[in-house]
């Protein structure tokens, strides 16, 4: 599911980002790559989010909260 | 041998302290801000350390050495540039994982490099410890040096290590490499399975991808790796990693969450933050205002007693006007609304250092996405409040051009500090019981003329639609450091003072100069000068707004100079005397009221000074930000034309209405 659709409070693992390259490449470098595990911690309506991880928390719009893929943690027992 | 000069390039991410500890060895009041993007060129500095000199190069926050950004670009140029004989990697030690995903990058740019772990202090408070020696061989042996900006602990050990670095390189056998073998292999072990070119491949070559030998995952990987080896924990494990999660490698439930959960709760943070905005204009007015009284006393002191200096010296009656009138008011003018401003951006400054404006950021994304912007737009908007110079210059925060150059839009129409003069005049002779709900009202008159000028631009630029990228590190929560908030702030004011007191200066000088000569040579009666033979020409276009006096018109030229020398004009050109001396109000008041100026018409006036073009300095300060003349003086013009309409209109309500008309 995409980043934007998820609950707040719940751990998301990353699976793939699809956006522009200097997008991607900011999130690579701040660490939020395949694998990364997330924290959402605020979520608007409006779709976009606070993600945390690794002691970073990142504030992400809602077009690259909805670029990014992810899957549930715990539903997938990880 | 003698002691050469040594060039040293601080690198690190943006909210590491690396500009705080910048500032510590140069002494430099240069900005320091959570905001990506706020320095993007080069700050500059020098000190002598040990005999030596060393020159100092602070970049701009990165988080990776990728060539996409302005500020990445501008920090890689610096360290390929011959100059840079060693790097400083600024890292904050609470985010080790982070912060070795670029040390192991400025590796591989093969230049003495010097790792200083900032905020140890911090560490050390939390439990932790970081295996310095350890540290160090993993990544080659590299010098890793402890310090905490802001305890100003550390700094002679860093900057020994640097220069020790710098000229251990030049004794290597001159091929540029850096100096031992074990150091480079750290930076050959990266691109040992490669078949590309290699990352940043040293003083030779041009640089291929980035992506060439290394993943960016493989290299968080490596990062997190060297982390966790070096990370200790003091007290039990169990104690120790009780709060964190170890698959998230967070500690849960900080500080910084729980407050987060209620400052950027996406229902709540907006009327919060509006509180705390309340809050800080209280304190800029309040005590901004005190502290104004006795600039004020202070200066009528001075002025009386240059005055009275001159008159011994018998000089001529015009110097001494032009001394009065034109000098000592155009400084008045400046130094006025000093208070006023300096409260305000210290307030500012404050909220930034402590990490709450990001959250801002976050919490106004929504509602400017309605006018086409990002949240980021809300920094400088917030500065327009103070001065429209500063807040101009802030507009850089915003990556995009367009962007950038709706923001300058929005600017002039925040009251800024040199309005509240006329708004106070002005409310106090016409409406003194409800002078603060007018006021108020002006300052949202000015938001929502923003906004919907920034909307408008949007669309009549047939832009795609909005596309909400924001992505913002929030930093941790920490209480302000009073050297940087006060470097900070008055980094702005001194913009102020810079542009807009010299241009204010000038142009108080100039006006002075239309006010007394006149058609037939000097003017003693203002009503003989080209201000009013000027005057005269543009009332009857200020008629329908009820302000078809030619001193009105001649007062509100005189705002192109500076918003509140439109209060002295008055007082001057209605001939009501020195405005400090008691009865001043009045004696305007009735001044204008013999003249047809009635309660609507301030209304109208009012409208008028909050919406019309801006003063000269924040014109320059728009001409130099855009580029562009033809943009600057667009907007002059629109305002102009806004200002008109949205005079005439409420001056036709609000003379219908019994007792104003």
């Amino acid at each position: 599911m995409r980043l934007c659709d998820c609950a707040a409070g719940k751990l998301y693992m990353i699976r793939t980002v699809t956006a522009e390259e200097t997008i991607v490449r900011r999130l690579e470098a701040l660490g939020l790559v395949e694998g990364t595990k997330v924290h959402i911690l605020m979520k608007k309506q409006d779709g976009s989010l606070i993600a945390a991880f690794q002691g970073t928390r990142l504030a992400l719009g809602k077009k690259i909260a909805g670029a990014i893929e992810a899957e549930d943690c715990e539903e997938h027992g990880r | 041998m003698g002691a050469e000069s040594v060039t040293v390039c601080f690198t690190g991410n943006p909210n590491c302290g690396k500009t705080t500890l910048f500032n510590a060895y140069t002494g430099a009041g240069k900005k320091t801000a959570n905001w990506p993007g706020v320095t993007v060129a080069l700050s500059e500095g020098s000190l002598m350390h040990r005999g030596r000199l060393v020159h100092l190069v602070d970049t701009p926050g990165i988080y990776s050495l990728d060539p996409y950004t302005m500020e990445e670009t501008v920090t890689r140029q610096c360290i390929r540039d011959q100059k840079a004989d060693v790097i400083i990697h600024v890292a904050d030690a609470l985010l080790l994982e982070r912060s070795l995903f670029l040390t192991m990058q400025l590796l591989a740019e093969g230049k003495p490099l010097v790792l200083a772990l900032n905020m140890m202090d911090l560490v050390r408070e939390r439990g932790m410890d970081i295996d310095i020696g350890r540290l160090s061989r993993l990544l080659g042996g590299i010098p890793v040096i402890p310090v905490s900006a802001r305890r100003r602990t550390g700094l002679e050990e860093l900057m020994d290590a640097a220069v020790e670095a710098a000229r251990a390189r030049r004794m290597a056998d001159g091929s540029g490499r850096f100096v031992s073998g074990a150091r480079y292999s750290v930076y050959r072990s990266h691109s040992a399975h490669s078949d590309g070119p290699a990352y940043g491949d040293g003083p030779s070559g041009s640089g291929g991808s980035w992506h060439g030998p290394v993943s960016a995952r493989e290299l968080h990987d490596r990062a997190r790796r060297f982390a966790a080896a070096c990370i200790r924990y003091r007290g039990s494990p169990a104690q120790n990693k009780r709060n964190t999660d170890p698959s998230v490698g967070r500690v849960l439930d900080s500080f910084t969450d729980r407050a987060d959960r209620l400052l950027a709760h996406p229902v709540w943070g907006i009327p919060i933050f509006f509180g705390i905005l309340a809050l800080v204009f209280f304190l800029t007015f309040s005590a901004g205002g005190f502290l104004r009284g006795y600039f004020e006393r202070g200066l009528a002191m001075l002025s009386a007693y240059i005055l009275e200096l001159l008159g011994r010296c018998r000089v001529s009656g015009w110097i001494i006007s032009l001394v009065s009138d034109g000098i000592l008011a155009g400084v008045g003018g400046v130094l006025g609304f000093l208070p006023n401003i300096s409260i305000l951006f210290l307030a500012l400054a404050f909220l930034e250092d402590s990490g709450y404006m990001a959250r801002i950021a976050w919490i106004m994304n929504g509602t400017m996405a309605s006018a086409g912007l990002s949240g980021k737009a809300v920094l400088p908007v917030l500065l327009g409040f103070g001065c429209t110079v500063p807040a101009v210059l802030a507009s850089r925060i915003l990556e995009n051009e367009k962007d950038r150059r709706r923001t300058i839009l929005m600017t002039p129409f925040m009251s800024c500090s040199a309005r509240l003069p006329v708004y106070v005049l002005f409310t106090g002779m016409f409406f003194p019981e409800a002078s603060a709900a007018v006021i108020g009202g002006l300052y949202v008159l000015g938001v929502l003329a923003a906004l919907g000028t920034a909307w408008a631009a949007w669309k009549a630029g047939r832009e795609e639609p909005y596309e909400d990228i924001l992505l913002m590190e929030l930093p941790e929560y920490r209480w302000p450091d009073l050297g940087t908030v006060v470097s900070c702030a008055w980094e702005r004011v001194r913009d102020y003072l810079e542009k807009a007191g010299t241009t204010i200066f000038l142009a108080s000088l100039v006006l002075w100069f239309f006010l007394h000569l006149g058609p037939q040579g000097a003017a003693w009666d203002v009503s003989e000068s080209f201000a009013a033979v000027l005057g005269r020409g543009l009332a009857p276009v200020l008629v329908p707004a009820g302000l078809g006096a030619w001193q009105t018109a001649v007062a509100l030229l005189t705002g192109l100079s500076a918003k509140e020398v439109v209060v002295s004009s008055f007082f001057i050109l209605y001939g009501a005397g020195n405005r400090g001396a008691g009865g001043g109000h009045e004696a305007l008041a009735a001044s204008l009221a013999a003249g047809g100026f009635t309660g609507a018409s301030a209304l109208a006036l009012l409208v008028f000074c909050l919406l019309y073009t801006p003063c000269a300095a924040a014109m320059g300060a728009i001409k130099q930000e855009t580029g562009s003349l033809r943009w600057t003086v667009g907007l002059a013009v629109y305002q102009l034309f806004l200002a008109w309409i949205c005079a005439v209109l409420v001056y036709q309500a609000a003379s219908r209405i019994p007792g104003l008309g």
